[in-house]
């Protein structure tokens, strides 16, 4: 059988298997600097999947991979990757993405 | 890398069958980290589960595992822990595995002291079958079975487990994943009964019917009506009314283990020492 990870794929702060997300919004909330945002997708149970809008903002902070329940979100080590620092406009990026009920910013209405 | 929790998970039964948000899968990703840091063997370990959606905890790890009977785990840990003293035996049952139909149970692995770590996940539901009211469900929420709001009285776990004897007890919530593998750990270096009471949330069979639909108000739900310990303490008793205090609660390394009574049993029965009497309690044996 498989595996519940996808092996690093190399270059990037975040990466998620999309066979386990179960878009519970989860990690998009506890995350401090607006990485993620959740996108319309016909095809999940509940309409919607995760997706990395601004790895370039990650902090590394691992919150996302702690709390994600269904072994779907990864994050790479320190080593691993330059991680970015947290600065006023990803505060402010991730309080409007959790205004517009955590969907990425370019995705309107409700899920 | 990534923590890979691959080696001591059943891939074949991925992704799990809880529902979305579910905290059951943070609790049991936390506890195979706690394992993994402790460095145990996968076979030295053994996860008893009972029926509800906890009980499904021991389909997914792979350790020696049963799924056992509604609100039995501990009476079957019991067994599993004096045949093999030596290996770790972990108890995982949800608040009405452990505490409605399992209560007798779980008092008297209490008073035994015996060296298992209890994990019940507690998310004020009977969950699995449709909302029903459980021994936590707050006073005054919608259930199915009690449409005019609940007016039982409800179960502190923690005070319960400390009552009937238990060496260690804590009490967690799935909001903080850190904190919750470092409970881990201590329970499971800790030689007596654990019991902790870690707090999951159900937006789905207690949410959608009590104005917290989503996993994040579940959430934020539970994060207003935890506090932790010290904070607690300082509180006034009309304050403290509703509100759990976090973190471990009871901590006694010198309490007797019931594993190591039970070998002074299996000496007498060998000849090798006398029957015990009340003075050797006195001295502790």
């Amino acid at each position: 059988m498989g595996s519940a990870m996808i092996d690093y794929p190399g270059n990037v702060p975040v990466w998620v298997n999309t066979n386990n997300c179960k878009a519970c919004d989860i990690c998009v909330s506890v995350c401090p600097s607006g990485v993620l945002g959740m996108r319309y997708d016909s095809s999940s149970t509940l309409g919607a999947m995760i997706s990395i809008d601004h790895p370039e903002a990650c902090i590394g902070c691992n919150e996302c991979e702690l709390t994600c329940p269904d072994f779907a979100i990864y994050v790479a080590d320190k080593k691993e990757y330059k991680f970015a620092k947290l600065t006023d406009e990803a505060k402010e990026r991730q309080a409007a993405i959790v205004a517009n009920n955590y969907m990425s910013l370019d995705q309107q209405g409700v899920k | 890398m990534a923590f890979n929790y691959d080696k001591y998970l059943r891939l074949e039964k991925m992704p799990t069958l809880w529902c979305w948000g579910c905290g059951d899968g943070v609790i049991l990703k936390a506890f195979v980290r706690a394992i993994a840091k402790l460095g145990i063997n996968q076979d030295d370990v053994c996860v008893v589960s009972g029926i509800g959606c906890s009980g499904r905890f021991s389909s997914y790890v792979d350790f020696n595992t049963v799924h056992t009977t509604h609100g039995r785990t501990v009476a079957f840990a019991t067994g599993i822990k004096l045949v093999h003293p030596d290996k770790y035996v972990i108890c995982v049952a949800g608040d009405g595995d452990a505490l409605a139909i399992g209560g007798n149970h779980t008092i008297h692995g209490c008073r035994r002291n015996i060296d298992i770590t209890m994990i019940i996940i507690n998310n004020f539901i009977y969950g699995l079958t449709n909302s029903q009211t459980s021994p936590t469900t707050p006073q005054g929420m919608w259930t199915v079975s009690q449409k005019a709001g609940n007016i039982d009285p409800t179960f502190d776990t923690c005070n319960l487990a400390i009552a009937s004897g238990a060496s260690f007890v804590a009490r967690e919530s799935m909001l903080d994943p850190k904190k919750l593998e470092k409970v881990f750990v201590k329970a499971l270096e800790h030689r007596g009964f654990a019991c902790l009471d870690i707090l999951s949330n159900c937006h789905i069979n207690l949410g959608r019917k009590n104005k917290m639909a989503s996993a994040m108000e579940n959430l934020e739900w539970i994060d207003s009506i935890t506090i932790p310990k010290k904070k607690y303490d300082e509180l006034s008793a009309e304050e403290q009314l509703n509100k759990f205090p976090t973190g471990i609660l009871k901590e006694d390394k010198e309490a007797a283990e019931y594993c190591d009574l039970y070998k002074e049993i299996i000496k007498v029965h060998q000849g090798q020492r006398k029957a015990i009497s009340q003075d050797d309690f006195a001295k502790k044996i």
